[in-house]
């Protein structure tokens, strides 16, 4: 079961028209408060999430490429995240691709005071900006940003809905850069004690 | 110079008048209006609230044991009870500001718009980091029709996020 989530503060009016365009036969859900991130501590787009049956995670947070049309720019192959899934769905937990509940928690990261702040930061701006406020929200977008630097979401989101260059005085070419050859993604590591994948 | 006292007056009022602005508090993300404090509790770091509000807005009561919702309960420090409760003429004021302090819950504020937006507090949010149970969340497709996570068990689910920016 696909559950696929857009996190798009603009919602049916941005997300709708890829929607259609894919005419995807497995459950596409908009959200445009952005919960799912806030809910599960993502931090950029595309991100998986691996549920089995009684509703527990078996593999948290990681990119999720399912094809290879962005290789080109951050060099993750998407078939052998692929694989990892049909691998799970033919074998479910003893996929060598489950991982066991400490492996789980170290992968995990709790909630710090500043990245629950910027999310609350976040919620406001995303308020303002549904209330037709969209000048007011700025503010609050960039305080989100300056308390959780790490997360691309709050970022790009609010660069999207604005003229990224004049309200925030970047785009997202230039943010990339400014990583110097640090990963964009957190590396993956699909296969237990991998180091990265 | 009569021109002058005029323009002070209207930035006072207006200055007043966005403090005293109805306050709108979004908690748990739903936004409720709630009764703008009386001048001696206006303050940009407090939201004072009927107790009234407290209850429509977030579903706290305060009871003798503390700030209760269902079988939470946190309770306030006697020492500061005056920080956190106040009685104007008839009406008795509670802080939301100083709970949210209490029980860590992150608060942002637009002064501007009166607008309080309150957070889940991280012990709240990071409860899944223990149970490892997948947070459930309940949304529309682009037909409206609402779908929650939850529906999905008994099946395996891959949860991917994507976004049009």
């Amino acid at each position: 079961m696909i559950v696929s989530v857009a996190q798009d503060t603009g919602g049916v009016r941005d997300a709708g028209k890829w929607i259609t365009a894919a005419s995807p036969e497995y459950t596409v859900l908009i959200d445009d408060q952005h919960s799912v991130t806030r809910l599960y501590n993502m931090v950029n787009v595309p991100t998986g999430v691996w549920i089995n049956e009684k509703g527990r995670i078996v593999r948290p947070n990681e990119v999720a490429y399912v094809d290879n049309r962005y290789k080109g720019m951050h060099g993750i192959d998407a078939s052998e995240y692929l694989d990892a899934v049909r691998d799970w769905v033919a074998k479910g937990e003893s996929s060598t691709y489950v991982l066991s509940e400490s492996e789980m928690r170290q992968r995990l990261a709790p909630q710090n005071p500043d990245w629950s702040l910027a999310a609350a930061e976040f919620g406001l701006a995303e308020y303002l900006y549904h209330e037709g406020k969209v000048r007011e929200a700025i503010p609050h977008y960039k305080e989100a940003q300056r308390l959780n630097p790490d997360n691309w979401n709050y970022k790009r989101q609010a660069w999207a809905l604005s003229d990224a260059e004049k309200d925030y005085g970047t785009s997202f070419m230039k943010e990339v850069q400014k990583l110097q050859g640090k990963p964009y993604y957190p590396p993956r590591q699909l296969k237990k004690g991998d180091k990265q994948n | 110079m009569r021109k002058s006292i005029l323009c002070l007056l209207i930035v006072a009022l207006t200055s007043v008048a966005a403090i005293a602005a109805t306050p709108t508090v979004v908690f748990d993300q739903v936004a409720t209006k709630v009764t703008a404090a009386p001048s001696a509790l206006l303050n940009p770091d407090n939201l004072w609230i009927t107790l009234e509000d407290l209850k429509r807005a977030t579903g706290f009561v305060v009871k003798p044991q503390g700030i209760c919702r269902g079988e939470l309960c946190f309770p306030i420090p006697k020492a500061r009870r005056n920080a956190f409760l106040s009685k104007q003429g008839r009406v008795t004021w509670f802080n939301l500001s100083e709970f949210a302090r209490l029980t860590k819950q992150p608060a942002a504020m637009d002064k501007e718009n009166a607008l309080w937006y309150f957070g889940p507090r991280p012990a709240e949010q990071n409860g899944y980091v223990e149970s490892l149970i997948a947070p459930d969340f309940t949304l529309p497709d682009i037909n409206g029709q609402k779908h929650s996570l939850s529906d999905y068990r008994g099946k395996k689910v891959l949860l991917i996020t994507w976004a049009s920016w």
